[in-house]
């Protein structure tokens, strides 16, 4: 059999084509196409789907992880967990920690994104400087940020060589200030990433609907909030999205630089559940922390997913 | 439906055999094989063994050089795994069968945790030392180890906090004399901070040492109360607890402790910052003798990023007497760790070897001992000073002498008695304190909840 005798016998087999020649609809998945996904579903349902399963079952349990003593409790994990204190400042800071990075990021993504596409000069080295955090390993980041932030680091030095010696803080030391801490470090390394996005959608705006509100009189700020804005709203959409399941699934940072202290004050879900799963050795309260987290995290996401479907269908 | 097979029958014995070889895998891997596993040779082998300390790989190198003079056959790795990571590492690592063949063991949480997974080495250690063993070894450092009747572990060192240490070159420098009052202390560090130089610094951000500090300042309220209430023989929420929390929260709002210390950690942040003389005092305890040698402090330092770094000279103080009530705050500790030989080794006799070796000969209670990282458990083995070059010999040969001579008679557990989630809540009580969102009295009694919870899920 030559190549092409090879592909033609493989298309006529993948697409399911009948003896009389009638071709099948589409590229719908059937039947014979299953042995090609068998592989990866074997996968995804073997790795995340049965550790899911394994998790909620495990939330049933009051174990140690190690003892092979392991007690059903139901679902007496989920109502300690209701009245936790620690769970619900946990979802608090999660809450306020994706208002305050999404928003500001927007912002910050966007001014960036149409600044790039006015034609600046180095343009390129700024667009370095503003993604390289993206790439830069929060572990790597953490002890320089640690540093930054002590009470005698970095930060205060400037404050006070600038005459603002009085807003010097113990800025990862206090409760007050933590969470805005760890709220300004991922800003930093994230809005890179935003801004990569934006740039990329606004290259697909229509230039020509630009110059016509140009001519019209529209000014700068006009064209941003009526032309550029509406336009990148799926970017924006997605980003909402990313930017909720990263404020649930948050840990390096807050664990890195505060270990989700000083006294909670950086506490999420995933540094609680890191801590009561392997420090406290509840694997049982940790699993259902676990499920917990996975329920918020997709109920987020559909109602997201609604919203900006149903603004599209109203447009 | 089309198939890519010939036959729906084909198809039906290939998902068959494919069904009982994932179950045939699981179980293989669910398992217990290894419990049947021979112990192999005992002056032979390689011998795996994790740990979070020794923290200094020489060390480590030091202890296995010693063992392999007397067992040249036995190779032993040591691979050091950091102390945060230690129970994140261990729990998978000892419920494979590619864990290590001897792991560290810390009283409390760790023997809880991991104990089940060692062998009981009381039949070792009787072996080694004979039917009267446990009055040859610190009994403190066998109490902590021991859990439901199992010596998880063998003791290998002790340490004991509740001590405080001083860089002697500041205080001469400022013509000042250690502290022994509250009072006093306030104003050392007021002289300190004067001069721009820091006094007393401690990262509060970590549970262990706030505990350490908690339990010195209670030991100056009331001797042996923070024991008792351990034990669960007294209430947490009791007025001792409170007073203990109040001073420890004027430590915060009369300038002792250094500003920002909520959200600084012990190691390394305040370690590097006493060890390059930025503060003059530390909340540090007997594993910090070694710095008061030459060779260890200038290594230290040079850690801590100095480059050319001269040691100087660190003496050991009692903490002061911060209640006014003339009581002398005595220090407390138990084992630093001990040796387990995993029960799922395949060389098991090898480890026990090595361990037996470590924790009951001479010559291994030795080489732990002038390493001065943690004092020997095995009663009658104490540093050779004439090998050990201190940084000033003549001014802190005599304090570090009596310091070492005083742990022998401690008898007061460090976390021995103690499970994370009580060490959890002492954290949140003394960071919840000292950050102003609790008052002493509502720490304590968050403590009490705290504690009763922690029994009722621990047991």
């Amino acid at each position: 059999m030559t190549s092409t005798e090879r592909v033609r016998s493989t298309t006529t087999f993948a697409s399911g084509g009948g003896q009389n020649g009638r071709p099948r609809r589409g590229l719908r998945l059937t039947a014979p196409g299953l042995p090609w996904i068998l592989p990866a579903l074997i996968l995804s349902v073997g790795l995340i789907y049965y550790c899911i399963g394994y998790t909620g079952f495990l939330s049933t349990l009051n174990w140690d992880g190690a003892s092979p003593e392991r007690e059903s409790v139901g679902l007496r994990n989920y109502s300690s967990i209701a009245v936790d204190p620690v769970f619900w400042k946990a979802i608090t800071h999660t809450v306020v920690f994706f208002i305050v990075t999404f928003a500001v990021q927007t912002i910050l993504g966007l001014v960036f994104a149409t600044l790039m596409h006015s034609k600046i000069k180095l343009g390129v080295i700024y667009k370095v400087i503003v993604f390289v955090p993206v790439v830069l390993a929060p572990a790597i980041m953490a002890p320089v940020f640690r540093q930054l932030f002590a009470a005698n680091g970095q930060f205060n030095w400037v404050l006070e060589h600038l005459g603002l010696g009085a807003l010097a803080q113990p800025w990862i030391g206090q409760e007050s200030t933590a969470l805005p801490v760890i709220m300004v470090i991922t800003i930093w390394q994230w809005t890179g990433l935003t801004f990569v996005l934006y740039y990329a959608a606004m290259s697909q705006i229509d230039q020509s609907l630009i110059e016509a509100a140009r001519i019209d009189g529209a000014g700068n700020l006009r064209v941003l909030a009526s032309i550029i804005w509406p336009g990148v709203r799926g970017t924006t959409v997605a980003l909402g999205i990313l930017g909720a399941i990263g404020a649930l699934k948050t840990f390096d940072v807050p664990w890195l630089v505060t270990i989700a202290g000083p006294n909670n004050a950086t506490q999420f879900l995933g540094t609680y559940i890191y801590q009561m799963t392997i420090q406290r050795a509840h694997v049982g309260y940790g699993a259902a922390l676990s499920i917990i987290l996975l329920v918020v995290a997709l109920v987020m996401a559909i109602v997201l997913q609604a919203a900006a479907r149903e603004r599209k269908e109203v447009r | 439906m089309h198939l890519p097979f010939r036959s729906k029958k084909v198809l039906r014995s290939l998902a068959t055999v494919a069904v009982v070889g994932m179950a045939a895998l699981g179980l293989a891997a669910c398992s217990n094989g290894d419990s049947q596993a021979k112990a192999g040779s005992a002056t032979s082998g390689t011998v795996n063994w994790w740990g979070w300390t020794p923290t200094n790989s020489d060390e480590a190198k030091e202890f296995i050089a010693a063992f392999n003079k007397k067992y040249p056959k036995i190779t032993v790795k040591f691979k050091l795994i950091g102390i945060s990571d230690y129970q994140a590492t261990m729990r998978p690592a000892l419920a494979s069968n590619g864990g290590p063949d001897v792991f560290d063991l810390q009283p409390g949480a760790y023997v809880q945790q991991f104990g089940s997974y060692a062998e009981d080495l009381a039949p070792t250690a009787k072996d080694a030392l004979g039917a009267d063993w446990k009055s040859k070894i610190s009994k403190i450092a066998v109490n902590g180890l021991t859990a439901k009747g199992k010596l998880a572990a063998l003791p290998i060192g002790s340490s004991y906090a509740g001590s405080l240490w001083v860089n002697n070159d500041l205080f001469s420098k400022y013509n000042l004399k250690p502290p022994t009052t509250l009072d006093e202390w306030k104003q050392v560090c007021k002289t300190f901070q004067q001069n721009n130089v820091g006094c007393f610094a401690q990262g509060a951000a970590q549970e262990g040492f706030d505990q350490d500090t908690l339990q010195a300042i209670s030991n100056s309220v009331e001797p042996g109360y923070w024991t008792k209430a351990s034990k669960g023989e007294k209430k947490w929420d009791d007025p001792v607890i409170v007073k203990t929390l109040s001073i420890w929260k004027e430590l915060f709002t009369s300038g002792i402790m250094q500003e920002g210390a909520l959200g600084a950690q012990q190691y390394p942040d305040i370690n590097n910052a006493f060890l390059t003389g930025k503060y003059a005092m530390v909340m540090m305890g007997s594993w910090y003798t070694q710095y008061a040698t030459q060779d260890a402090m200038t290594q230290a330092i040079g850690a801590a990023g100095v480059s050319g770094a001269k040691p100087f000279p660190i003496l050991p103080i009692q903490f002061p007497d911060v209640a006014n009530k003339g009581n002398t705050s005595e220090m407390f500790g138990d084992a630093d760790y001990g040796l387990a030989v995993a029960s799922k080794s395949k060389n098991r006799a090898a480890a026990e070897t090595f361990v037996k070796w470590m924790a009951t000969s001479k010559a291994g209670q030795q080489v732990v001992a002038d390493r001065l990282d943690t004092t020997a458990t095995l009663n009658g083995i104490s540093p050779d000073f004439n090998k050990i070059k201190f940084v000033d010999p003549a001014l802190q040969s005599g304090p570090v002498n009596d310091y070492l001579k005083k742990t022998a008679s401690i008898d007061e557990p460090r976390f021995a008695l103690l499970n994370a989630d009580i060490e959890n809540a002492f954290l949140a009580a003394a960071q919840s304190v000292a950050g102003g969102s609790a008052t002493p009295e509502k720490a304590a009694q968050t403590l009490q909840q705290a504690a009763e919870a922690a029994k009722a899920a621990n047991g």
